[in-house]
């Protein structure tokens, strides 16, 4: 019939011109749109003489409308929802579907959580300390200043002498402003009428503050002629020590106690402001108290080096031109206060110097934080993938009845970034949890460490992570059911899910192999670094011993006579107490960090070269009470510690087995003369070194003295005791309050805490980069035995048959275990790089271990493999326990 | 009152639109039954323009679908059948009282003859 045919064509047509509109109107309007156009073709055909030419009339006018509409719907659609695509249905289809698997939503949220958890504190820590600016004005301008002695003397990094500072104050140039500062060793204070506070103070210039570019925020800062021994002595107060003193603001104008001479407080420093200097050798030190100084800095001795400078550099000027004007007045001191010997004076930026300890550590976490992520990514995009593939047949249908593609991926990538979002918010509030341990953990001398706390920018970013995360993580499986289709499933109908989804798990699995590897070999090197620190040998015997420092400063003794026997009471009181068994005292403990620096000769040791700079080292000089070698365990190599009362004819000195190495090669220095000061010195022993900066590296040569008239300054007192000591700590205060309740005396404290104190950072890092690792493992773990035990559901069928056919247990599991077996191959084969190059990242904060210690990264191997074998064992274990027969019945 | 605002949203009536409405307030409609309504009335509505506006008023819910069913004179195919929703009448109640307003307009202003009675 040729009404007929003409409306076939008319059909045919009519979907050609379908193609106009996109597709998602096609989807929903097209077939009534095509009926509708049938309808008037076969009204017109039967109202029509011509059939022919009306229905051209038709098709023609069909095709004019459609030019138009169809573009038009293209750029301009009809439905709001297409308008902004179909975010919003798609949405609520997700979180049903979610909302219907409440397990799996809360392993991976939870999973999400604790990685994210564990990314927002390093990621914290590191924005803080390493990229945050400093709280001062223009920070990029400000600049240390230390001595380098490389040229003769392998010291690189030396305080200044007085006369450097005010040399560099006299500069000018692209010198705009300098301060000098001198921490004053620790200080022991009270208030009139407080129990005695142990304080640190800074001595410092009066344009510190104001170079720095903070103001105090009660009363004043100090004035530029507020400095001098005939000014009055003013203090500013730091927040800490204004809290501690009770928060009363009107503090300001009244007066403190330092050392038993009162000094009028005239401000008090902002919260958070704690203006750290380094020390040359050693952790950074900060102090409670400032004060201006009471001398002129060019009329200190020139041989003395205590004081730090900080330089503003002008506004804009360039590393270079600041280093060649430090240079310059480098080479003039080197001229006139040096006798030409090479010594240099260089700048080093106030942010990264503070730091600079620390950014090996942080670069590490750091690298760790972001492999956790990785991790975190590779893991669940696989349980995206496993449950996508759960849906295969769903999916592939669907799509093979001309399902939106775009729709089933938008699903997909929708539920990942809504898993990750919650996952992003789970990370954050861990991360609040995790910043105050974090703190808690963290060295008292971290730079920055106040600032270290969860802010909404790093809310943000790790929330903003997280749907990274899902999104990236959910690219996998939706690439995957991108390109699904009914053949592909038909084809693997046989072998479910043996298709795409198979490949990407194994994939994923040899990723995470990859990544777990390069996590577990640096964890495991750490560890094992942080195993050879706490197994070092400082030089002294922590255990049992307690300290507390007690002032005997000039001002509470005038004579030093006096102050010498007030020790000697406390010494007598200390030692009466039960389950004391040694009492002693020194001018600085070890790990303490500070010391007098100073050069010593030793005239006729046959170490003597001629040679100025070898035959006067520079030496940390330590004042000592008899006793103290013995208390503090230090290691007694030849002669002997000195005698138990001080003689008039003979000032003892004890040197360290370097100094006696260097100057006695072969013979014993016992008996040998040793100047410091100018004062004649009889050696009397050699004793091993005490380590004063870290728990892990010798410092500079030790010469012990004992504390004579005019230099009684061994204030920090040591008891060794046999019993527990928490009860002995309140003892030894009542006991000294006892004999003089005046006198300030410090908390006491065991020598334990101190060392512990000491490696706090890389117990830090340690317990983060090993808790890092062990949690990549178990994700691993997780991934390896969901996978293995997929495959062995996947291929019950051909595993019953080989049962059946006489292979035996044992030889199906060796099957099985076989396929995980090769992709841990090719996941340490992947690994190997990774290694290496965690390696490289983490050597800066490696001590004692080599960053490819063989004996780490095999253990480290072979845990890795056994752990991971048992893993696919214990997978694959599942398919013997049930009965072939079964088996085969049930995958009938 | 809220409802009303959006029924006022909606208004004016694009002309196709009220076409609609006027040929599904005599009851159900398929495509076709809706252009040839709208023929007798004297206005030409174009298949494509027509669905995008069905599209769009399902979409705002002044229409629903009414499901596929047997057209009643031919009996043979299955079409999709359109229905105005309680919303669709008020906006179309409201679409003719704003037309009939106009309509009073025209003719005080002289532009229209009186009706004759």
């Amino acid at each position: 019939m040729k009404g007929e045919r003409l409306l076939r064509l008319s059909e045919r047509w009519f979907g050609l011109l379908l193609r106009l509109y996109p597709a998602d109107f096609r989807e929903e309007m097209g077939d009534s749109l095509v009926q509708t156009y049938v309808d008037r073709c076969r009204h017109t055909l039967d109202c029509s003489r011509f059939p022919l030419v009306s229905m051209i009339g038709v098709w023609w006018n069909a095709m004019g409308e459609t030019l138009h509409n169809g573009p038009a719907e293209r750029f301009r659609p009809a439905a709001g929802w297409r308008r902004n695509g179909n975010w919003g249905t798609d949405m609520g289809r997700v979180l049903r579907r979610l909302a219907r698997a409440p397990l799996f939503v809360i392993a991976v949220v939870a999973t999400l959580t604790i990685g994210l958890g564990g990314f927002a504190v390093v990621y914290t820590a590191v924005d803080k300390i390493l990229l945050e600016p400093m709280p001062y004005r223009n920070p990029e301008d400000l600049y240390f200043v230390w001595r380098d002695y490389r040229a003769y003397m392998d010291q690189a990094r030396g305080w200044l002498s007085g006369p450097d500072v005010a040399e560099l104050q006299k500069a000018g140039g692209v010198i705009e402003d300098v301060a000098g500062m001198q921490l004053a060793g620790p200080t022991l204070s009270a208030t009139r009428d407080g129990d005695p506070q142990q304080i640190h103070l800074m001595l410092l210039s009066p344009n510190l503050f104001s170079l720095v570019g903070v103001q105090p925020v009660l009363g004043r800062n100090f004035r530029l002629d507020e400095t001098g021994s005939k000014r009055p002595s003013i203090v500013i107060l730091s927040d800490t020590l204004w809290k501690r003193l009770g928060s009363d603001p009107s503090i300001v104008g009244s007066q403190v106690w330092l050392s038993g001479s009162p000094y009028t407080v005239i401000g008090v420093m902002p919260t958070g402001f704690r203006f750290l200097m380094h020390s040359s050798v050693g952790p950074p030190q900060e102090a409670d108290v400032y004060a201006p100084f009471r001398f002129d800095l060019a009329t200190q001795p020139a041989n003395s080096q205590s004081f730090a400078a900080i330089v503003r550099a002008r506004r804009g000027a360039s590393v270079e031109l600041v280093q060649a004007a430090v240079s310059a007045v480098g080479r003039f001191i080197d001229e006139r206060d040096n006798n030409r010997r090479g010594l240099k004076l260089y700048p080093v930026n106030l942010q990264s110097d503070l730091v600079k300890d620390v950014r090996p550590a942080l670069l590490a976490l750091s690298l760790a934080g972001i492999v956790l992520v990785l991790a975190l990514t590779v893991n669940f995009a696989s349980l995206l993938l496993a449950r996508a593939a759960e849906r295969e047949k769903e999916v592939a249908v669907s799509r093979a009845l001309g399902a939106n593609m775009i729709a089933i991926v938008r699903a997909i990538v929708i539920e990942g970034a809504a898993l990750g979002l919650l996952g992003g918010i789970g990370g954050t509030v861990a991360g609040l949890w995790g910043a105050r341990l974090l703190v808690a953990l963290a060295p008292l001398d971290l730079p920055r460490r106040e600032t270290i706390g969860l802010d909404w920018k790093v809310g943000v970013v790790v929330i903003g992570a997280g749907v990274f995360v899902g999104i990236v993580a959910a690219l996998i499986p939706a690439l995957w059911a991108a390109r699904l289709s009914l053949d592909s499933l038909i084809a693997a109908a046989s072998v479910r899910g043996a298709g795409h989804a198979g490949r990407m798990r194994r994939g994923i699995v040899i990723a995470q192999v990859a990544l777990s590897l390069m996590m577990l070999s640096a964890g495991g090197l750490v560890v094992r670094s942080f195993e050879t620190l706490l197994r070092a040998d400082p030089g002294f015997r922590p255990d049992g011993v307690l300290t507390s420092a007690v002032s005997v400063g000039p001002r509470l003794f005038p004579k030093s006579i006096d102050a010498l026997t007030f020790q000697d009471r406390v010494e007598s009181a200390l030692a009466a107490l039960p389950g004391v068994t040694q009492v002693s005292a020194a001018s600085s403990l070890p790990l303490s960090a500070s010391a007098e620096e100073t050069d010593i000769l030793i005239p006729g040791a046959p170490g003597n070269t001629g040679d100025r700079h070898h035959d006067a080292p520079i030496v940390d000089v330590l004042t000592a009470r008899p006793g103290y070698v013995n208390t503090m365990g230090i290691r007694l190599v030849a002669g002997r510690d000195f005698e138990k009362s001080a003689r008039q004819d003979l000032m003892e000195a004890l040197i360290d087995q370097y100094l006696a190495q260097r100057f006695f090669p072969a013979g014993n220095p016992i008996g040998s003369k040793l100047v410091l000061h100018g004062l004649a010195l009889t050696i009397v022993g050699v004793v091993q070194q005490a380590r004063l900066y870290t728990l892990y590296q010798d410092g500079r040569p030790q010469v012990f003295v004992r504390p004579f008239e005019g230099y009684p300054y061994a204030n920090n007192f040591v008891v060794r005791t046999d019993k527990p000591p928490d009860p002995l700590m309140a003892e030894i205060r009542g006991e000294i309050h006892k004999l003089d309740p005046r006198i300030p005396v410090s908390p006491v404290r065991t020598m334990n805490d101190i060392v512990t104190d000491s490696i706090r950072q890389q117990r830090i890092s340690a317990v983060l980069i090993a808790g890092f690792a062990l949690g990549g493992l178990l994700l691993l773990l997780m991934g390896l035995f969901g996978l293995i035990s997929g495959s062995v559901s996947r291929r019950r069928g051909e595993l019953a048959v080989r049962l059946a056919l006489g292979a035996t247990h044992g030889r199906v599991i060796q099957l099985v275990v076989w396929e995980g077996a090769r992709l841990l191959a090719l996941g340490f084969l992947l690994g190997l790089p990774a290694i290496f190059f965690a390696s490289q990242v983490i050597r800066g904060i490696l001590i004692g271990v080599s960053p490819f210690d063989p004996y780490t990264l095999a253990s480290v191997g072979i845990a890795f493999v056994a752990l991971t074998l048992t893993a696919c064992y214990l997978a694959a274990r599942r398919v013997t326990s049930i009965a072939p027969e079964r088996l085969l019945r049930d995958s009938g | 009152m809220d409802r009303d605002r959006r029924v006022e949203r909606l208004l004016p009536l694009r002309p196709v639109e009220f076409q609609i409405l006027l040929s599904l307030a005599g009851g159900e409609r398929h495509g076709y039954g809706i252009i040839q309504d709208a023929e007798e009335r004297g206005e030409s509505v174009d298949v494509g323009t027509l669905y995008r506006a069905l599209a769009r008023m399902l979409d705002q819910g002044l229409i629903a679908s009414a499901g596929l069913q047997k057209e009643p004179e031919t009996g043979n195919e299955r079409r999709n059948y359109y229905r105005m929703t309680d919303f669709g009448k008020r906006v179309a109640k409201a679409e003719a009282r704003r037309l009939e307003a106009l309509t009073r307009a025209a003719r005080s202003g002289g532009l229209l003859e009186r009706p004759t009675r």
